[in-house]
C-alpha cells in the first residue's frame, strides 16, 4: 500500500520534471544553480546545528568576512578566488577555532538561548567592522569565466552558476565520508547524537566541538572565497543567507546532510517556476516559507501518527 | 511585609512613569516609546519562553498589527483610536487559529515555523498593491491624537502597562505553575493533568495579541507604514537580546534588558556617530559572556551571594 | 608682553564672536551607508570652506549631524534632538523616504526650515501636503526623475537619428524604489502610446536576491531597444555578467541604481552601458564648481566622492548659507523668503532654484542626467548643455 503510493509520487515528480523541462528548461536550469548556492551555505551551518547544536546566527557574517578577505587577496596577488580558497579556508579555520574558544565555548554552559544571541551579537559587530572597513559600497571584481554561455537552439544560458552545485554535491559526499569513514568523524556524529554518553566513551566532547566549528568555518570561508566570483560584495551581504540556511536546515530536519540539498533543489525549483510567469513572479519569495511550514507541519503530523 | 515594598514600589514607577512628561522634552520622551515598545516587546516574547517555546515571530505579528491598524483606518474609515483595538483583537483573533497548527511544534521547529509565518505575512502586504499599498506601504491622513508629544507618549506608556500587568498576572496564577512544568518536563507535566494544548495556546494567543497592540500603537504614532519598516527583523531579535540580556523567565529582567540596550543605541550614536553599532555589538557579545543570567541573575547572585 | 595682550584681545574678541553664536544647522542621514557617510562628509567640507572665508552673517557655521540609522523612528528622534535640545537653527538633510516619513510629523510641528536632500517618494510628498512652505526639496520626486527621462530621451532620438527606440523593458528591484521606478516609466513613457512598455520585478542582491536568470528571460523575449534596470550597486556586475552569458544584447543597456560598485569602470563589461544619475567626475571638465567641490572632497577626505548625495548635500549647505546671508538672520520666514530667491549654481552642472511641484510649493531639482560609461569614466550625454561626450550606440554585442 505505502510502496504503491511512493510509486504514485515519484511517477509524478517524474512526470512534473518532464513536462517543466519541455515547456520552460530554463526553471529546471535556474532552480538547480539557485539551489547550488543555497545548499553550499547551508551546509556549513548544518554541521554545526547538527553536532555542536548551535544556531550560529553570524553565518552569512563569517562568509560575507571570507569573501572580504579574498576580494583583498585576489586584489593584491591577483590570484583567482578558486586559488585563493585554500589560504583562505585555513585562515577562516583559525578564526573559527578562535571564536570557538573565546566566546562559544564559554556560552555553551549557559543556556541555549545565550548562545543564539551570542552569535547575534557577534553578526552585528562583523558586519559593522567591515562597514568601518569597506563602507557599504560593493566590490566585485569581473572574470570572464562567469560568462560562459551554453546554446541550444534558440536558448543561451549560463552554465557557470552549476560550479555551485557541484560544490554543495561535493560537500555532502565528503561530509558523508568524513563522518562514517574516519575515526574522528565518528566520534563526531557520537558527540552530536549524544555528548554526555560520547563523553562517557572517552571522546573529548570539547576538542570535537573545536574541531567540527573549525572544519564548518573552513567549509564556509571556501564559499565565500568562491561567491566573489558570483556577486558583488559589501557588508550586509551574508546575513539573508543566514536565515535561509536556517529555513532549509529546519526543513530537512536537524542533522541530515543531505536533506538540505534535496531541500534546496525543491526551493530553487519551485521558487523558479513562480518567477517563470508574469502573474506569480511577485510571489516567488513566499513558496520558500509557506513549502518550509508545510514540510515541518506535515513531518510533525506523521511522526504523532506513527 | 516584604510584598508590600514590592507594590509601594510598583507604584511609584508607574507613577513616575506616569508624570515623566512634566519633567522632560519632546526628545527624551521619543526616545523613551521605543524603549518602551521594545520592552513591551521583550516581555511579551518572554512570557511565551516561560512555557519553553521560543518564538521568533515577533515582528510578524507586531507588522500584522500596524497594517492591521492601517488599513482600518484607511480602507475603512475606522476612528484612529478604534483602530487600535480592533487590530489588537484582529491580531489574537489570528494567533489564536495559527495556534492551532503551529502549537504541535516543538523546540526548533516552532521557531522556525513562526519565523516563516512573519515573513509570509511580509510577502502578502508586498504583493497585495491596490489593497495594502505595496513594497511602499501606505501613509496615514495624520498621527494619532495630532502628534501631541505626551498624548503619544501616554498612548505607548499604555500599551507597556498592559503588558506588564498581564506578565505579572502570568507570574502570580496559576498558569506561571503550569508554564513552568510544561517548559521543566513535558511529558510529567502531561501525566500529572496538565493540559498542555490548552495553555500553550491560551499564552501564544495572549502574547500574539500583545504583540500585534504594540504594532498598532507604533503605526498610529508614526502615522506611515511600509512592509520593511513593520516586519523589521530588528522587532524579533532585539527584545530576544534584550529580555536575554536583562534575564529571562521573569518580568523585570526583559525590562532592565530593553533599558540598557534602548539607551545604550542611543547614547553611543550620539557619541561616536561613525561606527557605533561596533561598539553595540561587542556589548552584547560581552554582556552574554560575563552575564550569562542576564542582569537579573547577577543582581540575585550578589544578595544571595552576600546574605550567606 | 604686548603680543600676549593682542593675543587676549584676540581671544576675547573670537569669544565675544562666540558669544553671539555659531549658526547651527541640523542634519540627518544614515551614516553606516555610503550615501549618508559622504553626504555628511561633504557638507562638513562646505561648512569648513564657508567658515574659512569668514563664516556668515560674521558668524560661524557649525553642522550638527545625527545619525538616521534608516529607521524611521530613530530619524523622527533625530529630529526631536535637533530641534529642542541642539536648537538649530534648519535641518538638512536625508537619504531614505521611509525615514523621511517618519520624520515629516516631527518636521511639520515644528515648522523650521528643512532643505531636503534625499526622499525621492512621491509618497512623502503627500504626506508634507501643500502647506508646508518650509520644505525645500533639493532632490527630484520620482515623477520629475521620469519625466527627465522621457524628455531626455525624446531629444537624443532627434539630435541622434540613428538612435530609435519603440520597447522599453525595465528589470525592477521589488522594494519601494524599484516599484515607484516601474510606475513612474509606466505613465511617463506609455503616456499617448509613444513607447510600448514592459518589466519584470527582480529581488536584488541587495536584499539577498541575486538571481537574474528569469527576469533577464522575461526581457530577452521582449526584444527590448531599450533595457533598463533600476536596482542597487550590488546589482550592477552580475547582472552584466549574466546578461552575457545568455547573449542578451538591447539596443541600450541603462543601469538607474543610486551609485555604483567600486571600480565598476574597471571591468570591460562596463564599456557603453548608460546610466542615469545626478553627477559624475566628469562634470569637472565643464562646471569649475563641480571641480572646486571634487579636489577639496579629494584633499580632505582622500577618497573620490561615491554617490551623487556628496555633492548634493554639499549644494544644500551653500544653499542655506547664502540664503540666510540674504536674510540677513535665522528667522525662519525671513529665511523661507530668501530661500525662495535662491539661484545658486551647483557642482551637478546645474543652477538652482526652487519651483513649485505637484504638491510642495518648494522644488530644487527636476531633471536628472543620462550617462555612459565610456573607457571607464561615466560620461554625460545629456542634458546637452553639460554633455562630456556623444553617445555610443548601439550598445556592443558581446
Amino acid at each position: 500500500m505505502a510502496n504503491k503510493r511512493n510509486w504514485t509520487v515519484a511517477l509524478a515528480l517524474g512526470a512534473a520534471v518532464i513536462g517543466i523541462l519541455v515547456w520552460r528548461p530554463t526553471v529546471l536550469i535556474y532552480g538547480l544553480q539557485a539551489a547550488g548556492i543555497y545548499a553550499s551555505i547551508a551546509i556549513p551551518m548544518g554541521l554545526i546545528l547538527g553536532i555542536v547544536h548551535i544556531v550560529n546566527l553570524a553565518h552569512g557574517e563569517f562568509m560575507m568576512a571570507a569573501s572580504y578577505l579574498t576580494y583583498m587577496v585576489c586584489r593584491a596577488t591577483g590570484m583567482d578566488p578558486f586559488l585563493a580558497l585554500v589560504p583562505v579556508a585555513a585562515v577562516t579555520a583559525a578564526f573559527g577555532f578562535g571564536i570557538y574558544k573565546l566566546t562559544i565555548r564559554q556560552a555553551l554552559k549557559a543556556p541555549e538561548l545565550n548562545q543564539l544571541i551570542l552569535t547575534f551579537g557577534l553578526a552585528i559587530l562583523l558586519t559593522q567592522a567591515a562597514n568601518l572597513a569597506f563602507t557599504s559600497q560593493t566590490r566585485k571584481i569581473s572574470f570572464d569565466y562567469v560568462s560562459a554561455s551554453v546554446d541550444i537552439g534558440e536558448l543561451s544560458f549560463g552554465i557557470y552558476n552549476f560550479v555551485f552545485v557541484a560544490i554543495a554535491v561535493a560537500m555532502v559526499v565528503g561530509l558523508r565520508l568524513f563522518l562514517t569513514r574516519t575515526t574522528t568523524g565518528k566520534a563526531a556524529l557520537a558527540v552530536g547524537q549524544n555528548p554526555r554518553g560520547a563523553a562517557i566513551v572517552g571522546i573529548d566532547v570539547d576538542r570535537t566541538y573545536a574541531l567540527v566549528f573549525s572544519l564548518a568555518s573552513a567549509l564556509v570561508g571556501m564559499m565565500g572565497a568562491v561567491f566573489i566570483t558570483r556577486s558583488s560584495i559589501f557588508p550586509a551581504v551574508g546575513s539573508p543567507f543566514t536565515m535561509k540556511s536556517f529555513c532549509l536546515i529546519a526543513m530537512a530536519g536537524v542533522g541530515n546532510i543531505p536533506g538540505i540539498l534535496a531541500s534546496s533543489v525543491l526551493l530553487g525549483v519551485s521558487e523558479n517556476f513562480l518567477k517563470a510567469f508574469r502573474g506569480t513572479r511577485g510571489w516567488a519569495d513566499i513558496v520558500f516559507f509557506v513549502l518550509i511550514i508545510t514540510v515541518i507541519l506535515g513531518r510533525s503530523i506523521r511522526g504523532k501518527k506513527a | 511585609m516584604k510584598r508590600n515594598t514590592l507594590y509601594l514600589a510598583a507604584a511609584a514607577a508607574a507613577v513616575l512613569a506616569a508624570a515623566l512628561p512634566a519633567f522632560l522634552g519632546a526628545y527624551p520622551l521619543n526616545v523613551a516609546r521605543s524603549v518602551m515598545t521594545y520592552m513591551a516587546l521583550a516581555v511579551s516574547w518572554d512570557m511565551l519562553l516561560r512555557s519553553g517555546q521560543i518564538s521568533f515571530g515577533i515582528a510578524g505579528l507586531f507588522g500584522l498589527g500596524s497594517y492591521a491598524s492601517a488599513l482600518l483606518v484607511l480602507r475603512a474609515g475606522m476612528d484612529p483610536a478604534m483602530s487600535l483595538v480592533f487590530a489588537t483583537l484582529f491580531t489574537g483573533a489570528l494567533a489564536f487559529t495559527i495556534g492551532f497548527a503551529v502549537l504541535r511544534l516543538r523546540a526548533m521547529y516552532f521557531s522556525i515555523t513562526t519565523l516563516a509565518l512573519a515573513e509570509i505575512f511580509r510577502i502578502v502586504l508586498h504583493n497585495l498593491h491596490d489593497f495594502s499599498g505595496g513594497p511602499e506601504g501606505v501613509v496615514l491622513p495624520g498621527v494619532i491624537f495630532g502628534g501631541d508629544t505626551r498624548a503619544l507618549y501616554w498612548l505607548c506608556l499604555g500599551g507597556l502597562a498592559i503588558t506588564l500587568g498581564v506578565s505579572w498576572y502570568f507570574e502570580k496564577s496559576k498558569l506561571h505553575l503550569a508554564l513552568t512544568a510544561i517548559r521543566n518536563d513535558e511529558t510529567s507535566a502531561r501525566s500529572s493533568g496538565v493540559d498542555i494544548f490548552r495553555y500553550l495556546l491560551i499564552a501564544f494567543t495572549i502574547t500574539s495579541t500583545l504583540q500585534g497592540m504594540m504594532g498598532a500603537i507604533q503605526v498610529q504614532s508614526y502615522g506611515f507604514t511600509t512592509p520593511e519598516t513593520a516586519f523589521d527583523a530588528n522587532f524579533t531579535l532585539l527584545p530576544l537580546a534584550m529580555a536575554l540580556l536583562g534575564g529571562i523567565h521573569s518580568t523585570l529582567g526583559p525590562m532592565a534588558g530593553a533599558v540598557l540596550l534602548g539607551i545604550a543605541s542611543e547614547w553611543l550614536k550620539l557619541k561616536i556617530p561613525y561606527g557605533h553599532l561596533v561598539v553595540y555589538g561587542i556589548i552584547i557579545v560581552l554582556v552574554i559572556l560575563l552575564m550569562p543570567r542576564g542582569l537579573v541573575g547577577l543582581a540575585r547572585k550578589r544578595r544571595t551571594g552576600r546574605g550567606a | 608682553m604686548k603680543r600676549t595682550f593682542v593675543a587676549l584681545a584676540l581671544i576675547a574678541a573670537a569669544a565675544m564672536a562666540f558669544g553671539q553664536g555659531t549658526i547651527k544647522i541640523g542634519a540627518t542621514w544614515p551614516l553606516a551607508d555610503i550615501t549618508g557617510k559622504q553626504g555628511s562628509m561633504a557638507a562638513q567640507q562646505a561648512v569648513d570652506e564657508i567658515n574659512k572665508a569668514g563664516g556668515v552673517l560674521g558668524r560661524q557655521l557649525e553642522l550638527i549631524v545625527i545619525d538616521d540609522e534608516l529607521k524611521a523612528d530613530k530619524g523622527a528622534a533625530a529630529i526631536e534632538k535637533l530641534v529642542t535640545v541642539d536648537n538649530v537653527d534648519l535641518i538638512i538633510g536625508g537619504m531614505s523616504s521611509g525615514v523621511a516619513l517618519g520624520q515629516v510629523p516631527a518636521m511639520k510641528k515644528y515648522g523650521k526650515v528643512v532643505v531636503a536632500t534625499g526622499a525621492a517618494s512621491s509618497t512623502v510628498e503627500a504626506a508634507l501636503g501643500a502647506d508646508a512652505d518650509w520644505y525645500f526639496h533639493l532632490h527630484p520626486w520620482d515623477y520629475n526623475q521620469g519625466a527627465s527621462y522621457a524628455q531626455g530621451w525624446d531629444e537624443i532620438q532627434k539630435k541622434y537619428p540613428n538612435v530609435k527606440i519603440k520597447k522599453i523593458f525595465l528589470a525592477y528591484e521589488e522594494g519601494a524604489f524599484g516599484k515607484a521606478s516601474f510606475d513612474q516609466t509606466k505613465i511617463l513613457f506609455g503616456a499617448e502610446g509613444r513607447y510600448q512598455i514592459d518589466g519584470a520585478p527582480f529581488k536584488s542582491a541587495a536584499l539577498g536576491g541575486g538571481d537574474y536568470g528569469s527576469v533577464l528571460e522575461a526581457a530577452k523575449m521582449y526584444k527590448p531597444d531599450l533595457f533598463l534596470w533600476a536596482g542597487y550597486d550590488a546589482d550592477a556586475l552580475p547582472m552584466l555578467e549574466q546578461a552575457k552569458a545568455m547573449k542578451f544584447s538591447p539596443g541600450i543597456y541603462l543601469g538607474a541604481p543610486p551609485g555604483w560598485p567600486v571600480g565598476f569602470g574597471t571591468s570591460r563589461l562596463s564599456e557603453n552601458v548608460m546610466l542615469y544619475g545626478m553627477w559624475a567626475p566628469s562634470i569637472n571638465e565643464v562646471s569649475p564648481v563641480s571641480k572646486k567641490f571634487y579636489d577639496g572632497f579629494v584633499a580632505k577626505y582622500k577618497a573620490e566622492p561615491a554617490t551623487y548625495f556628496a555633492p548634493l548635500s554639499y549644494s544644500a549647505v551653500y544653499i542655506v548659507a547664502d540664503a540666510i546671508k540674504r536674510a540677513g538672520s535665522t528667522d525662519t520666514a525671513a529665511l523661507i523668503k530668501a530661500l525662495k530667491e535662491t539661484k545658486y549654481e551647483s557642482p551637478l552642472g546645474q543652477t538652482v532654484t526652487f519651483t513649485p511641484a505637484k504638491i510642495i510649493k518648494n522644488q530644487g531639482i527636476k531633471n536628472q542626467k543620462i550617462l555612459q560609461w565610456q573607457r571607464g569614466r561615466q560620461e554625460v550625454i545629456w542634458p546637452f548643455e553639460s554633455a562630456t561626450a556623444k553617445p555610443v550606440y548601439p550598445f556592443p554585442k558581446w
